[in-house]
């Protein structure tokens, strides 16, 4: 096991990264920016070091920075959680030539999964059924039109190396992918250092379904079930659930044990998430791999037992699972509500400012992952994650009974948040039926179900 | 040094009860006033405070170069003194955690011209306080204080080793270099002054904004 790690990422993570260090009695260094200095994590830490300016570019993107900072406080090695260079194989590759861990898949096996494009044709050789899509990357805008006629629209753009919905777009005419690419390519050149961009069909109702997998180096995997994030705005998820309602248990079987069987054989490592569409006759195709701790994985801890992150530092630093598949028991449901500083009722404008009160909920199955507290200036800075309340219950009816209630006590006074547009959720039709699709908040408008839930 | 001898000349001219009363009131100043005057002036972002009680006057007066670095580093709040602090059981301190030497802040003027201490303005009692002030407003305005070099990176410090304690230096002169994975970070002096005590180590680890070096300010306040 390690003896000390840094801990390379802010708020509700680096929070959730110390906590699992504490439980497995390996010291901890928080990285933090200077707009961080006052946040909950370096409060908490047994120690902590500014690497940098509030700018991440300058401070949690910076690969020299963290990497000195690992280096001079004498850490072993370091947890990048999850964004900023969770991701990065160039970075895994420095720390590893530091003689250090990165605790998330080795370097080469991070460029192997870099390209989501690349990645998509591995995993269909390894069995995973795929969405029709183009072959390879897109080389011009003509290229682009005509591998768009050959697949038919709507179409949906997705940038090679991204994730979390930048670069992304939904197109439904050749003019209208005409008139996306370059927006895409620059978002995504932005965004992730890279515009090569490929293309998906669009499944118009769709869910998104993910399954968690765990694979220690000795090449034995299991997965952990999977988790529903249909509820989405603008392919931002906003409340995750497990098990997912929209399969039978013997279709989310299937689907989980092909899953770890193709990222296994693949050659994966350390802890991941596979993406899959669901479309409407149940079918579901492979859309991308997430090669690190999720923000929705405590959904998973809830319903196996399993500290995730405990269990990824622990594969990271050598050891083997020490459980196996026959092991993991499936209790239950749990859902995850993100709480964001962002405005429902101004089209989830993003908020910034001093927390003035802020009491979090409690009873039976409830948890809330967060960097709060009362006198806490959320800074402009970074994403707008306050928090995830995470509720457990023996059935889903149960956990959305728990979840109404902790929602109903949840406060934070000060900035605005997206409270409302859960509390809408749970007072509507669609998702207490289970029927959430990915498209349909966008559709219908966050206003509707907030004017919907008013009316309930 | 030169100054140490000007300033015992000084308190030789007075009665040895005068001296004792300074002393007290030096120490009075340093523990007490100095913090509280020093925390308001960054709370309220003024350039200057003047404090006036009994026959003594104090005045703290933010550098010139301070503000812009003020708000460079975006927080009152203290640095660690060490990369990998202690974090636990150790609440964000506000200036009132921060005197003299460490000289991040606002700093007392010392009336000396040279002193790195504060100096009170009017001391002792009587005709003898008379004198002193008199003594005081004959002086130039006050216009040297301090700031101090931060580290522009985390990593390891070494200073530059023809700088030292004493040697002038311009605003942007070289003082040092924090080597962060290889690539030299250069400190530079934010202003114009001479070279103070180093807060820090040759090869000590630093990390991003802790103070390095102070600068005794030699320009206008």
């Amino acid at each position: 096991m390690f003896r000390k790690i840094l801990i390379a990422n802010r708020g509700e993570i680096a929070l959730r990264i110390l906590r699992a260090c504490r439980t497995l009695g390996v010291e901890a260094v928080v990285a933090y920016s200077e707009a961080d200095r006052d946040s909950l994590p370096v409060q908490l830490a047994d120690e902590a070091i500014c690497i940098g300016p509030a700018d991440a570019k300058r401070s949690y993107l910076s690969a020299p920075a963290m990497m000195s900072a690992a280096i001079v406080t004498g850490c072993d090695a370091i947890h990048p959680g999850y964004g900023f260079l969770s991701e990065d194989g160039g970075f895994a590759e420095v720390v590893r030539a530091h003689d250090l861990v990165f605790i998330g898949p080795p370097a080469t096996v991070l460029e192997r999964f870099a390209s989501k494009e690349s990645t998509r044709r591995l995993l269909a050789n390894h069995g995973l059924p795929t969405i029709p899509g183009s072959n390879g990357i897109l080389r011009d805008d003509a290229h682009a039109l005509e591998e768009g006629a050959r697949i038919g629209y709507p179409l949906l753009i997705k940038p090679a190396a991204g994730g979390g919905g930048k670069g992304m777009r939904m197109v439904r005419t050749p003019r209208e992918l005409e008139a996306s690419l370059n927006v895409c390519r620059s978002e995504a050149r932005a965004a992730f250092g890279d515009d090569s961009l490929y293309l998906e069909r669009w499944l118009d109702e769709n869910r998104h379904v993910e399954v968690q997998v765990v694979v220690d180096r000795y090449g034995h995997g299991v997965h952990l079930g999977e988790r529903d994030c249909s509820v989405q705005r603008r392919h931002q998820k906003i409340l995750e659930e497990a098990p997912t309602p929209a399969l039978s248990e013997a279709a989310r079987t299937d689907l989980c044990s092909r899953a770890i069987r193709a990222v296994v054989a693949a050659g994966y490592e350390n802890v991941g998430t596979l993406e899959f569409l669901v479309d409407n006759a149940g079918n579901y195709y492979f859309i991308e791999i997430n090669c690190r701790i999720q923000v929705e994985h405590p959904i998973t801890e809830a319903v196996t037992g399993i500290d995730l992150v405990a269990t990824q530092i622990r594969v990271a630093a050598g050891e083997p699972i020490g459980f196996t598949q026959a092991d993991i028991e499936f209790r239950g449901h749990a859902i995850e509500f993100r709480i964001n500083a962002e405005d429902p009722e101004r089209d989830f404008r993003p908020s910034a400012g001093v927390v003035e009160r802020y009491l979090p909920p409690g009873g039976p199955g409830v948890r809330m992952d967060s960097h709060l507290y009362a006198g806490y200036e959320v800074p402009p800075f970074y994403d707008s994650l306050l928090g995830k309340l995470i509720v457990w219950g023996p059935t889903r009816e149960a956990a959305i009974a728990r979840s109404i209630v902790a929602l109903d006590e949840l406060l934070v006074e000060g900035i605005v948040t997206n409270i409302s547009i859960h509390k809408a959720l749970l007072a509507s039709d669609t998702f207490l039926e289970g029927k959430m699709t990915t498209n349909l908040l966008d559709r219908v408008g966050g206003a509707a179900f907030l004017a919907a839930a008013a009316r309930a | 040094m030169a100054s140490d001898r000007s300033r015992d000349r000084t308190s030789a001219e007075r009665s040895e009860k005068a001296r004792a009363a300074d002393h007290a009131a030096i120490d009075r100043l340093a523990d007490e006033f100095l913090p509280a005057l020093a925390a308001k002036l960054a709370a309220t972002g003024l350039g200057e405070i003047e404090v006036r009680e009994g026959q003594w006057k104090v005045r703290v007066r933010r550098p010139a170069g301070e503000a812009a670095m003020q708000q460079r580093r975006g927080s009152d709040k203290a640095s660690r003194a060490q990369p990998g602090h202690a974090g636990h059981g150790h609440p964000p301190a506000g200036l009132e955690g921060h005197r003299g030497a460490q000289g991040r802040g606002p700093v007392a003027h010392s009336t000396n011209g040279s002193s790195p201490s504060l100096t009170p303005v009017g001391p002792g009692d009587g005709a003898d306080a008379a004198a002193a002030q008199q003594r005081q407003d004959a002086r130039d305005e006050p216009r040297s204080t301090r700031t101090v070099a931060t580290s522009p990176a985390v990593g390891v410090y070494q200073p530059r080793p023809e700088v030292r304690l004493g040697t002038k230096v311009r605003s942007g002169d070289r003082l040092g270099a924090v080597d962060m994975l290889g690539i030299a970070q250069e400190v530079v002096a934010p202003a114009d002054g001479l070279v103070g005590p180093s807060l820090v180590e040759p090869g000590q680890a630093v990390e991003y904004g802790q103070e390095l070096v102070v600068i005794e300010l030699t320009g206008e306040g």
